[in-house]
Parts: C-alpha cells; sequence; structure tokens
C-alpha cells in the first residue's frame, strides 16, 4: 500500500467518530476507512478482512473483553493500535495498550501522537518496493497454484516464513488476490503463459 | 449532511449527483422542479422512510439509521437490491468490459497485456454474477418468507431450523473477495499497466472502475445497515414468537 496509511476506529460514541475522522483526514497520507460501533458480530474478523494499518480501539465500546479482541486481531494483522479512553481509566484497561489518545487530548496532541508511531516505518518501507528473488519465487509457486503448506516443502521453508513472504509480496505490489498476481506475474514474465496451461 | 424529507429534491442531488443512480432504481429521474421528497415519494408511491434511510447511507459513510428500520417491509429492500443488482450486472459491468474491448482494438497497445486484463475482468464479472445469483436465490427469499411467516404468526418447521442453522449474520463477510479483485484491478491498471496512446479511453476504464467500487461499496454498506439488522430482528421475533 506504499505510504497511505487506512484508519479504522472502534467507538460506539458518534461525536468521537466524527470527530477522529476530521483529524485524521488532517494528516498526510492517512485514510479514514471505516467507523465501527464495537458491538458488530465477527468484529475481528471483519477487521481481519479490511486490513487497516491503524486501528484505534475505545475498550469500552467493545462488547468482548478487550484481550480477546487484540489477541485474535494479532494472530492474523499487524496494524499499529492505540487505546482511546478517557486519562483517568483503569491501569488495566490500559496497560493492553502500547499507544494511548485521551479524551481529554487536544488536536496537536492527538495528530502528534498518531505521526509519531505511524512516520517512521513508512520511509523504509517504500525504499524497497521491487520484489526480492525469494519473494518473485515464492510469487510464481502461489501463481501456478502451490499451498503455502506446498511451498514451504518445495523451497525448504517454514510455513510461517512462506506466510511473511506473501503478506510482503501483497504490501510491495499492493495486490491482494492470486487472480490479480497472476495478471502482474505474466506481465512481468515471472511465470509464461506455457507454464500456467500445464499446472494442470 | 442528514437528509430529511422535507428538503427538495433538487437540493439534495446539487449537493451530491452521485446520488443519481440510487435515485433512478427508485424509478424517480431528474426533472423534479421544485418538489420535495416527501411530495416525490408520494406521487411515485414510495415508502418515504426507506427512501430516506437509504439515500442517507449511499450519502454519508457514518450515517447509521436506527429506530426506523422496523417501520417497511423487508419486500420493499429486497426489490430495491434486486434492482440495485440488474444495475450492476446488465448495466456497468458490461460498460467496462466494453471498455476493455475498445482499448484492446486500439493498434499500440500490447494485446497481451490488455488481453491479461481482459481476462482477470471476466474472471471478476462471473464471481461477482455468481455471488449476486447468490443473495438473489437463497438469501432474498429467506428473507421474504421470514416476513410472510411474522404476518401469518407461525413459521415452518423447515424455516425455523433454517434459523437455528444458517442466520443472516453468516452471510455478511461475503463482499469481501469481490472487493479484493476490484482493489488489485485498479493497483495493476494504475502500477503497472503501460498506458496506451488513447489516454482518455484509458482513463475513462480507470474512472468507471473507481465508480463501481465505491458504488459497491455502497451498496454493501446498505445491506450491512439496513438489511441484516432488519432480517435479524425477524429472525429474533419469529424465534421469540414460538
Amino acid at each position: 500500500m506504499g505510504q497511505f496509511r487506512n484508519v479504522v476506529v472502534i467507538e460506539k460514541n458518534y461525536l468521537i467518530q466524527a470527530g477522529l475522522e476530521a483529524i485524521i483526514s488532517e494528516l498526510p497520507g492517512m485514510v479514514f476507512q471505516k467507523a465501527c460501533m464495537g458491538s458488530e458480530k465477527n468484529l475481528a474478523h471483519l477487521l481481519i478482512k479490511q486490513n487497516p494499518d491503524v486501528v484505534i480501539v475505545n475498550p469500552f465500546s467493545l462488547d468482548q473483553p478487550v484481550a480477546v479482541f487484540l489477541n485474535t486481531l494479532n494472530e492474523h494483522i499487524s496494524p499499529l493500535i492505540f487505546g482511546l479512553m478517557d486519562k483517568s481509566a483503569p491501569e488495566n484497561m490500559k496497560s493492553p495498550f502500547a499507544n494511548l489518545l485521551f479524551f481529554s487530548d487536544n488536536k496537536l496532541e492527538i495528530q502528534k501522537k498518531i505521526r509519531n508511531v505511524c512516520e517512521p516505518v513508512s520511509d523504509e518501507q517504500d525504499k524497497k518496493q521491487v520484489l526480492s528473488k525469494r519473494e518473485a519465487t515464492i510469487l510464481k509457486e502461489v501463481v501456478l497454484g502451490l499451498t503455502n503448506q506446498e511451498i514451504a516443502d518445495k523451497l525448504f521453508l517454514s510455513v510461517h516464513t512462506v506466510t511473511t513472504h506473501r503478506k510482503n509480496i501483497n504490501k510491495k505490489l499492493g495486490i491482494k488476490t492470486v487472480s490479480g498476481l497472476t495478471v502482474y506475474a505474466l506481465m512481468n514474465q515471472l511465470v509464461s503463459m506455457d507454464e500456467m496451461e500445464n499446472k494442470g | 449532511m442528514l437528509i430529511d424529507q422535507k428538503m427538495k429534491m433538487a437540493d439534495v442531488v446539487l449537493h451530491d449527483p452521485t446520488l443519481v443512480p440510487v435515485i433512478n432504481r427508485f424509478g424517480i429521474h431528474l426533472g423534479f422542479g421544485d418538489q420535495t421528497i416527501e411530495e416525490i415519494c408520494k406521487t411515485h408511491g414510495l415508502h418515504v422512510q426507506f427512501f430516506v434511510i437509504t439515500l442517507n447511507a449511499f450519502h454519508d459513510k457514518l450515517y447509521f439509521p436506527t429506530e426506523q428500520l422496523q417501520s417497511f417491509k423487508a419486500s420493499l429492500l429486497i426489490d430495491y437490491l434486486q434492482k440495485a443488482h440488474r444495475y450492476f450486472l446488465e448495466d456497468k459491468t458490461p460498460e467496462i468490459a466494453d471498455l476493455i474491448e475498445r482499448t484492446l482494438r486500439e493498434d499500440d497497445v500490447n494485446k497481451t497485456t490488455y488481453g491479461l486484463i481482459k481476462k482477470f475482468f471476466n474472471e471478476y464479472r462471473e464471481e461477482f454474477a455468481k455471488h449476486i445469483e447468490r443473495e438473489d436465490q437463497i438469501i432474498f427469499p429467506y428473507v421474504l418468507k421470514l416476513e410472510k411467516a411474522l404476518e401469518a404468526g407461525t413459521a415452518e418447521e423447515q424455516l425455523l431450523h433454517k434459523i437455528q442453522t444458517h442466520p443472516i449474520v453468516e452471510y455478511e463477510a461475503e463482499h469481501e473477495d469481490v472487493e479484493a479483485k476490484i482493489f488489485d484491478l485498479k493497483n495493476i491498471i494504475i502500477r503497472y499497466l503501460p498506458t496506451p496512446n488513447n489516454d482518455a479511453l484509458w482513463y475513462q476504464i480507470l474512472r468507471e472502475i473507481f465508480t463501481l467500487e465505491k458504488e459497491l461499496a455502497e451498496h454493501a454498506r446498505i445491506e450491512d445497515l439496513i438489511l441484516i439488522p432488519k432480517v435479524e430482528a425477524m429472525e429474533k421475533a419469529i424465534k421469540g414468537g414460538n
């Protein structure tokens, strides 16, 4: 996705949702993707599919324990997570979060907090948008229809490593689906039409 | 801005012209003079609240309808959603396919590369059509049955069983893959596709894809914000009533 960062806000209070949208929209490269109430069924899975870069969550809006919610998220995606609450919230509500936004923060404080956490990463990531040799090899196998397990066996890697490579490929190319990756691979001759037709 | 029934239709469209296809789907066409939304609904025999909720859901992505969901029949909503489906299948996607076809006929384009885009888009269309067919043939009839059962005050065993085993929430996550493909198509076109000499045609394809994506997201929002909560309430009422 390059420099742009998608932000999801989970907060049942509409005024706060809308306020955060306004503040986030003023930051360069930050895109307000979605506001959730916190009571949605399958909220964690909804977010996993959306795969936002930043999640701002008010733990009091969730209708499930915050630890359960964060664990489910972190198993699948790795967004930057901000807790959103009153400054006087109890310590056990604050401790699950590495970053906190408070209702009493002014606009500049909120923007500064978000930028501080979000910016250093983007520079480094943008420099290497080209696929590494390993990634190109894995892309080819994906396009030819192999599962992560099969790729791991073939290249003597762990499934976990293959998954990480695949995530990086998706990020670098900005393409998520296998058919999209196929178009890219064919356009760039990473795989030939003949190979595609013989994949069985 | 929240749209309400006392507003003039013309003012609303001047404020947000992307509502035009939505309004058309209700059988309303431009040229409404000075009429308010309420008056137009009356002449067209439309349910005012349903119309206003739908406009708002399209207009504002933070909009969240609350209490009025029970004020109109589910069949009204289904009728609207089916019209939207036909719009996507019969107008929108063929339009884009046609544009891609026209690009392929240009002399200077790389036939292999654009052939891949064409193939990709056709796959997308098939998948999208399947997704829509599933809604049309499984989900919508289910919703209509729920409404009938509620009106009759009694539900068949089969329907009760289905409420238990396949409640509407299970369908919620279905849109995602179709959306991911459109996202990829945009990226491929913008990042990797060599531009043909005919810039205007190329730009038109891109613009149409963005419009399609936006309209689909809005459509999904109608289903998530209006259809699903409404059906959930119906499921609950039937379960409670038996």
